[in-house]
């Protein structure tokens, strides 16, 4: 992990200079302001949600902004060619997501709680969310390496979200009986909204977070070990 | 007892993924210490790829190179402490100055130059708090420049790297490269600049469809694609007029002797080739504009 540290530095320095931070907070106001719309009776049901669309479609949004501009400015490859290993150059990468998401987390999370009494668990909602990011971080990783323009990655992920929430759909219907929700934690997004939902102290079969947790990190890892990590450095270095 | 080459490099192959055609085939070359060694050659010869393999941004190669006596690939992340890359474009953050990007960098090495006297060599030193995002082409390449240094290292690595640069700016690079020899360090330059060439190059290769095909002296190449003999203008009889005479000899030819004497001389100059007809004698192919 040579040189995680300024490397880390880095990532948080661009992520206020690219105002991406910046963004991601507005987005987060936006949340909030929704929320107070919304009402008392109704918040505890959405502020999962929320916190579930932001450390997921927000999070492959920021990353392909970010990797986007590198890519742009060819700033991938000159820090290849840094005595910084590997492992830490993605480190930082995923750990400054990972932040910029506990931003939105921490700040919608204690706006609720403090606003309309809307308990949670931080130590699971903040674990859980760390899971989530970690993993579509992952995903925003792989949709940008094959993507040419950032369009073509909101294209890819309204495929994945839409693709991925209509079996929650069906299921939350009725559809499928309850026997099949183990199956949907193989959807990546049905197993984040559990996640969060658990935190909330939400009905949730509890039995199914482990599953839940374990295939968001086996995906995760395995996108980083088998993509990622291959298509970033062939893309870096064809710059 | 010959020193140890800086790279040493044997039958060097190297063919992209999704291609049958070998990129860079078998290749073979040395690089001395505090030489500035050219590899020149038209676009998609091999040259970045050979630079790219050589960075260890390839490792997929087949052939041997030695860095310092030892095999490159024995070589971890700690062989970027060693050397400079200044690549072809700019590769800085926009919007970060010219310093936060130098300090970024910078950060990542051990060994570290001071930052402000670099910039300052290379007149950046003012507008070292604009962002880079502000700066002109000839700017960010200087700042890539500057980047390569950030590490104090011993060999550098240079792709094109005057491209761009008005004649001033140019100029002050180019003697910035020569200090960094006389120091003592090592460059590999990648170049279709021939001017930059004859002025920098201690030895050149030629590289053609992944092959080598020449290496010498700037000095041997001229020598060797040159015509032998003298070109002398002169003024007659009120008309300016031509006269080529052989080389060989010249001390002995009487009409050469007698013209210098007798005619007013308006120009005289050997038949010397210039590096841009070599490059195109050598590689088949013009260099481009």
């Amino acid at each position: 992990m040579h040189n995680f540290v300024p490397l880390f530095k880095g990532e948080m320095q661009r992520l206020v200079k690219y105002k991406i931070l910046q963004i991601a907070f507005v987005v987060t106001l936006l949340w909030l302001a929704v929320l107070f719309l919304i009402g008392e009776d109704s918040v505890a049901q959405f502020v999962p949600l929320f916190i579930f669309m932001d450390a997921t479609m927000m999070t492959v949004m920021l990353v392909g902004a970010n990797l986007f501009y590198e890519k742009q400015e060819n700033t991938l490859k000159t820090l290849l060619i840094t005595p910084s290993g590997f492992a830490a150059l993605m480190t930082s990468k995923f750990l400054s997501a990972i932040v910029l998401a506990f931003q939105s987390t921490a700040v919608i999370s204690l706006f609720a709680y403090f606003l309309f009494d809307v308990t949670v668990s931080f130590g699971w909602l903040f674990m859980g969310v760390a899971l989530i990011t970690f993993m579509h971080t992952a995903l925003g990783f792989l949709f940008t390496v094959f993507v040419k323009d950032f369009t073509g990655l909101l294209a890819l992920l309204i495929l994945y979200m839409f693709v991925f929430a209509f079996p929650s759909i069906f299921y939350a219907l009725g559809v499928f009986g309850e026997s099949a929700e183990v199956w949907l934690m193989f959807s990546p997004t049905h197993a984040s909204l559990l996640l969060i939902e658990f935190a909330y102290g939400l009905d949730v079969r509890t039995v199914l977070l482990p599953i839940g947790a374990v295939y968001l990190l086996v995906v995760g890892v395995a996108l980083i070990k088998w993509v990622v990590v291959p298509k970033y450095v062939e893309t870096a270095v064809k710059e | 007892m010959a020193k140890t080459p800086v790279f040493d490099v044997k039958d060097l192959r190297f063919t992209y993924r999704k291609s049958s055609i070998e990129a860079v085939a078998g290749i073979s070359f040395k690089v001395h210490e505090g030489e500035i060694f050219g590899l020149l050659g038209p676009s998609g010869a091999g040259k970045s790829t050979t630079q790219k393999i050589l960075t260890r941004l390839y490792t997929d190669y087949q052939g041997e190179i030695m860095y310092r006596g030892q095999n490159l690939k024995s070589y971890d992340n700690q062989y970027y402490e060693d050397i400079g890359v200044g690549f072809e474009l700019p590769v800085h953050f926009s919007k970060l100055t010219g310093m936060e990007n130098m300090k970024f960098f910078s950060e990542l090495y051990r060994s570290r130059t001071e930052i402000e006297p670099l910039m300052e060599r290379v007149g950046l030193l003012e507008d070292k708090d604009r962002l880079v995002g502000e700066y002109s082409k000839g700017m960010k390449m200087r700042l890539n420049f500057v980047r390569a240094l950030l590490n104090n290292p011993n060999v550098l690595f240079l792709d094109e790297v005057t491209n761009g640069l008005d004649p001033k700016n140019a100029r002050i690079i180019k003697d910035a490269i020569r200090e960094f020899k006389n120091n003592g360090g090592t460059v590999f330059l990648s170049t279709h600049l021939m001017n930059d060439v004859e002025e920098l190059c201690d030895r050149v290769a030629f590289i053609r469809r992944g092959e080598i095909v020449e290496i010498a002296t700037p000095r041997e190449l001229k020598i060797k694609h040159g015509q032998r003999e003298v070109n002398v203008e002169y003024f007659d009889n009120g008309k300016t007029k031509q006269a080529t005479f052989a080389l060989d000899g010249i001390g002995e030819n009487e009409q050469f002797m007698a013209l210098l004497k007798d005619k007013t001389i308006e120009t005289i100059h050997s038949g010397e080739t210039s590096m841009d007809e070599i490059f195109i004698a050598v590689t088949g192919e013009e260099v481009d504009a």
